[in-house]
């Protein structure tokens, strides 16, 4: 038995609903309301799976600090991103969540998705996109937010379609 | 029976070129396997049995660094029954090649070392070498071609050993290295829209107005007035090509949007290297933007290698350009700049990869002819080159007319007889 290490029921919950909402923003392409669950330090990873990958060291799909990050919204709102224009129809479901703390008001969050995408600006094809995250969330005055999201995709080595959407 | 010179004129091209499945077959033999193709580079497999498996248009190979510290190419297939060798991108192979079916092992030399039941196989093992293709290499850019006669490969690279020198020389040593992985970008389109949007210059104001938009204050100045884009393109003989980015530069390290006061280091050793005004040129103009026929791509601090897969589905790979004698800073500034253009997510490619798709489902009609005038009456030809306006189609019809005189080349009746409309 962990118990010892397991969150209050609360808190869980809390982590619980934060990853839902990220979720769902994502989903419906809302990225100012995702951006607001975003840390000034964030890093938004996508290496290229599931591999012992070093930023420093290895190329990946995406690896934004905060700056690229917040100029990658402002390109999705100008509303000429192409690749997403109109934007992808998308739901994903989120499931498997772990959760630990690893500071005062600091928490590892690990969960899989599958997320189901319509390329409706080329191909009308639905992708598939499996995967893991892996988050790590703060408390702060305005609740929760998120200064780590790393996405593992399961073919996150393999060729990918045009991915400007947020994962 | 339609030539292709009944659909490749000077300045329109015929769309059945993108979706004809019969002429799909015929580049992969007259363009992939008969000419000179890139592999890839030495310094993807530094050590003995190290190995990665691509394609020559269709073909699976490995390339592999046999024990003598030599690199090879192979077809990736086994000579008893076919199958697929090496099944992994990547890998280390000690002692062998071992066929996963009955266990034919073979030398990293290709050589048919063993077979299981020696008994029963009674011919020659000297027969039953893998398939191994012509090689060749230019400063550990290594390339292959299945034909046993081929075109001398300086005569094929032509203007593209220069570009590739270029590429090197931002290495203080002359070194450059490709260990930090590929991202694969899958475009549901024909492989022949890949170099036709790298060296077109005329799509980015238009097809990347979001990232301008945020990334430079000149997009409405430069969206009306073609006299302020700066820079030219170039078709450098052979279907190479190029857009000469280096006219947006005035200072060192601006082409990785940095500056010389940042890498010190590297600046003393490039000094030291070329002397100063011609380090101060190199990297003032940083690498070239190049396409080099049928299948590389430099792309500028990144090597994109074109995948064909099938007549509508083609895979871009791009590995940032690593540099050797550098301090490893400036690598992994190459790095995080390499995802901010290409890739998937690339703020720049995700956007090239959809129009191209939206391109081939457009064309999967009656599609006609398709136009690529653009700046021929004001290009002019120096030193056996054509250059053109930054924006003009000069690299486009310099590709069409190589292609072109290489199809036309091969003896093969074409099979095909698309109506021209």
């Amino acid at each position: 038995m962990m118990t010892a290490n397991l969150l209050p029921a609360d808190v869980y919950r809390e982590i619980e609903e934060f990853v839902y909402r990220e979720a769902r923003l994502a989903d419906e392409s809302r990225y100012g309301e995702w951006e607001e669950l975003v840390d000034d330090d964030m890093m938004y990873w996508v290496p290229r799976g599931e591999g012992d990958f070093d930023m420093e060291k290895h190329v990946s799909v995406i690896a934004d600090n905060r700056n690229r990050l917040r100029r990658r919204i402002k390109q999705l709102q100008t509303g000429a991103r192409y690749a997403q224009v109109p934007v992808s129809p998308m739901r994903r479901l989120v499931s498997n969540i772990e959760a630990k703390p690893i500071a005062d008001d600091e928490f590892n969050v690990q969960c899989n998705f599958v997320l189901y995408e319509l390329r409706i600006q080329s191909t009308n094809n639905i992708e598939i996109w499996p995967g893991r995250i892996e988050y790590k969330l703060r408390r702060s005055e305005g609740g929760l937010k998120m200064f780590l999201k790393k996405v593992m995709l399961v073919n996150g080595d393999m060729p990918l379609p045009s991915l400007a959407f947020l994962l | 029976m339609t030539s292709f010179a009944s659909l490749i004129e000077p300045d329109r091209i015929h769309g059945s070129l993108y979706t004809d499945a019969a002429i799909f077959s015929r580049e992969m033999k007259v363009i992939f396997r008969d000419g000179w193709a890139f592999v890839g580079h030495e310094s993807e497999i530094p050590e003995p049995g190290d190995y990665i498996t691509r394609t020559i248009g269709s073909e699976p190979v490995l390339f592999l660094r046999n024990k003598d510290g030599e690199v090879r190419v192979f077809s990736n297939r086994c000579t008893h029954r076919g199958n697929r060798l090496c099944h992994e991108g990547r890998g280390k192979l000690r002692g062998g090649i071992m066929c996963t079916y009955h266990g034919w092992a073979f030398s990293f030399d290709g050589d048919l070392l063993a077979v299981p039941y020696e008994g029963g196989f009674t011919k020659a093992k000297e027969n039953y070498s893998l398939r191994q293709p012509k090689m060749a290499s230019h400063r550990g850019f290594v390339f292959a071609t299945y034909n046993p006669d081929p075109e001398d490969f300086y005569d094929y690279l032509g203007y593209g050993k220069d570009l590739i020198d270029k590429s090197v020389s931002m290495s203080p040593v002359g070194k450059i290295r490709l260990d930090s992985g590929w991202v694969k970008h899958l475009f549901k389109a024909n492989w022949k829209m890949l170099p036709e949007n790298q060296t077109d210059g005329y799509h980015a104001n238009h097809v990347h107005k979001s990232f301008l938009k945020v990334f430079s204050s000149q997009y409405d100045e430069l969206k009306t007035n073609e006299e302020k884009r700066v820079g030219s393109v170039v078709d450098w003989g052979n279907g190479h090509a190029s857009i000469e980015v280096s006219e947006r530069y005035d200072g060192p390290l601006q082409w990785l949007g940095s500056n010389e006061e940042r890498y010190p280091e590297y600046v003393k050793a490039m000094n030291e290297a070329y002397g100063e005004n011609e380090a101060r040129k190199l990297m003032t103009e940083g690498p070239p933007h190049a396409y080099i026929f049928p299948n590389l791509f430099l792309g500028e601090a990144n090597i994109v290698i074109i995948e064909p897969v099938a007549p509508d589905l083609s895979v871009q790979h791009h590995s940032p350009m690593l540099l050797e004698g550098v301090p490893e800073g400036l690598n992994a500034r190459i790095i995080r700049q390499s995802e901010g253009a290409l890739g998937p997510s690339g703020l720049l490619l995700a956007d090239d990869s959809v129009i191209s798709e939206q391109q081939q489902i457009a064309l999967q009609g009656k599609s006609g002819w398709l136009e690529i005038s653009r700046g021929v009456d004001r290009e002019r030809l120096e030193d056996g080159k054509r250059i053109g306006h930054v924006s003009d189609e000069t690299t486009n019809r310099g590709f069409w007319q190589h292609y072109l005189a290489k199809m036309n080349r091969s003896s093969v009746e074409t099979p095909v007889e698309p109506e021209l409309v």
